[in-house]
């Protein structure tokens, strides 16, 4: 496995390195800067620890004055590594090297004429007044070794706070981590729903495109499918578009050259079917435009609010004539006007193909019924249900795709080139709505077709 | 004998309706460019212009806006089917009314001789028509406003007839495609609201109101008022 500076592995090895190393620092300096306190238990022996090698120096002082004291001071430090220095009763540094380090316990030593404790570093120190023999008084100031539990402290909040310290730093690098880690991947499989969902425009976006790590080449590679896989459908769209665009050239030239056949007469049986026929390539070729022209939509809809209700009623009315020839009966419930935002044009189209669709399959005789209504809140819900033969249960998804027929169905008798549903089903997507279509006992279809209601605009 | 100008890329097309035509009485005169229909359109020697929207170089709404700066010739425009925007654009532009390509030939002889019988007809009442500052004089095909020539397209003209001679009462859309079009009103048929609107911008508002008010869902009304202020 080659390894890329950015790529993941070395990226979560780091970053994992890095938060158990941070946690220990984040340990070690409350460790150090921490307030420290010496368990009073301990006072009277460091006490005496103190006062005893406080009382050799202040000897030696008295002996053989500053050198003296000066040289037991450095060998003191010498020996234990601790630092330790002997002032005046004003606080000033007679003995002993880098005595501001006491500075602070000094004053309070000199005024409570007892042992003065406090840690530093994880070291604990005593500041004490020493009277000497001439009468002046002296302070010693010197650091104990204590051992680990002086350093921790035995209270309990002292523990609580650096074991809270521990758990938040490193909780939050692990959060920034792991947001790190699984953000783009999150974004990139909403980018993956939008495209499977139809948007075929959908990318990565730039901010995963621009990484250096394993996540960034796939936001990379995502985009270069995406974008092939957009060309390759819309090549195809545009295909479909040209070829029903160019076939309207010759169709009008034999619409003039049949009609100029027959003299501008009616009657003639051959003729009467060629212009049947040609009226039905006409229609075949205007639903692939309005298809093509849906799946591009490459011009924007005018969407206005609908009164669905009787755009419904219209499309019922005009059934009706088409479906007395059939011998069925359209009925139609609606309750209170509902209203939905769209383009009526389209929507009179889908709602009139599938309605025209339903009387055409209904057996001779029955009815088709047209309900609207609301559904919750947000939604119409519109359901036409004919009492035909239905559809086999695996082709209910299929009958919405352009020219797919129900095998039994590819009578010419049934009219139709297989494109009013997947028109409709089109324009619904585009409205935000859906089509699905249910078999119903005893017998018959029932299209579903949902749509986003419009908020009621009073009406003027 | 009608002489049509007829503009479209599609000879073969032009060949066959020039045979279809001249049986129905109809004299057709068939240019296949932009340029050279326009100047033909303009030359006063036909009644009126088949315009076929899809042209190469100047295309077919270019060709339009230029006829409609010099003339009030009639024009039928052919569009493809679904092109709405094109179709309402042209409209807007000033032709007369529209057919969807590929059309029954039957149609669009229909369509034509509907338009020319509204130019050619001479006034049903010959007497001018008066409503507030708007007059209109059938007999000389000619439309004032505040005593100003105004210029109108044929359409324009019927429609506006129509809602002079029913002035304050609403006149549908229904009879007015019927009587101004010559034809039924299709669903979504959006051409006479188009004509109107371009009417409306041409008389401009009356004290803040517009003169043609739209009837929600029935039809358009002219109205009237009193001459109080």
């Amino acid at each position: 496995m080659k390894l890329a500076i950015q790529s993941l592995f070395l990226k979560i090895f780091f970053w994992f390195w890095a938060t158990a190393l941070a946690t220990g620092i984040a340990l070690v300096i409350t460790f150090i800067f921490g307030p420290g306190r010496v368990p009073s238990r301990w006072h009277s022996s460091l006490t005496d620890t103190a006062r005893s090698s406080g009382m050799i120096a202040l000897a030696e002082l008295e002996r053989g004055g500053v050198p003296a004291a000066s040289s037991y001071i450095e060998s003191f430090e010498r020996d234990t590594q601790l630092r330790a220095c002997l002032f005046d009763l004003y606080g000033k540094p007679i003995a002993g090297r880098e005595c501001e380090t006491f500075a602070d316990m000094l004053t309070r030593a000199a005024t409570s004429r007892s042992a003065e404790f406090g840690v530093k570093y994880g070291i604990v120190r005593v500041a004490l007044l020493l009277p000497g023999s001439g009468g002046s008084d002296y302070i010693f100031a010197t650091e104990l070794p204590a051992g680990p539990r002086a350093a921790f402290g035995m209270d309990t909040a002292a523990v609580v706070l650096r074991f809270g310290v521990a758990f938040s730093v490193s909780g939050f690098i692990c959060y920034l981590l792991t947001l790190y880690l699984t953000g783009p991947i999150l974004r990139l499989r909403e980018a993956a729903q939008q495209l499977a969902g139809g948007m075929l425009s959908t990318r990565a976006a730039a901010s995963i495109e621009r990484r250096g790590d394993e996540l960034g080449a796939l936001g990379r590679d995502f985009n270069t499918m995406a974008a092939r896989i957009e060309e390759l459908i819309s090549r195809q769209r545009q295909l479909i578009f040209d070829v029903s665009h160019e076939l309207r050239s010759p169709l009008a030239r034999l619409n003039v050259a049949l009609d100029l056949a027959r003299g501008g007469k009616a009657g003639d049986l051959p003729f009467n079917h060629m212009e049947c026929d040609l009226a039905r390539l006409d229609e075949m070729i205007g639903r692939l435009l309005i298809i093509a022209r849906l799946d591009t939509a490459a011009v924007p809809l005018e969407m206005t609010s609908v009164n669905m209700t009787d755009l419904v009623g219209r499309i019922v009315d005009d059934a009706r004539f088409e479906a007395q020839n059939r011998n069925v009966v359209v009925n139609l419930t609606t309750g209170e006007s509902c209203h939905a935002r769209g383009n009526a044009e389209l929507l009179y189209s889908a709602i009139e193909n599938v309605v025209r669709n339903a009387i055409r399959y209904a057996a001779a005789g029955t009815s088709v019924h047209v309900s609207l209504g609301p559904q919750g809140k947000s939604h119409l819900l519109l359901v036409i249900r004919d009492h035909g033969k239905g559809v086999p249960e695996a082709d209910l998804q299929r009958i919405f795709q352009p020219f797919f027929r129900v095998a039994e169905a590819r009578d010419r008798e049934s009219g139709g080139a297989g494109l009013g549903l997947a028109i409709a089903d089109r324009v619904l997507r585009i409205h935000g709505g859906t089509i699905r279509a249910e078999n119903v006992q005893p017998s018959g279809l029932e299209i579903v077709i949902e749509i986003p209601a419009a908020e009621l605009t009073p009406v003027s | 004998m009608d002489r049509v100008l007829i503009i479209d890329d599609d000879i073969e097309l032009c060949e066959l309706l020039a045979a279809r035509m001249s049986g129905e009485g109809f004299e057709i005169e068939a240019v296949h460019d932009g340029a050279h229909g326009l100047e033909r359109a303009l030359s006063r020697e036909h009644s009126m212009v088949v315009l076929d929207l899809m042209l190469p170089a100047m295309g077919g709404l270019e060709v339009l806006r230029r006829v409609r700066e010099q003339s009030p010739i009639p024009v039928l425009i052919l569009t493809a089917r679904g092109e709405d925007v094109d179709r309402i654009l042209g409209l807007e532009i000033g032709a007369d009314d529209y057919l969807p390509k590929p059309f029954n030939p039957r149609e669009l002889i229909a369509r034509i001789r509907a338009v020319l019988r509204r130019t050619v007809r001479v006034g049903t009442g010959t007497h001018p028509l008066i409503a507030g500052d708007i007059r209109l004089d059938p007999g000389a095909r000619e439309a004032r406003l505040q005593g100003r020539l105004i210029s109108l397209t044929s359409v324009e003209f019927a429609l506006l007839e129509m809602l002079l001679q029913h002035a304050g009462r609403i006149v549908t859309r229904e009879e007015l495609t019927e009587s101004v079009l010559g034809r039924k009103l299709g669903p979504f048929d959006r051409v006479i609201d188009v004509h109107v609107s371009n009417i409306r911008k041409k008389l401009g508002v009356s004290q803040g109101v517009e003169r043609i008010k739209a009837i929600r869902g029935s039809g358009y009304l002219l109205v009237v008022r009193a001459e109080t202020k």
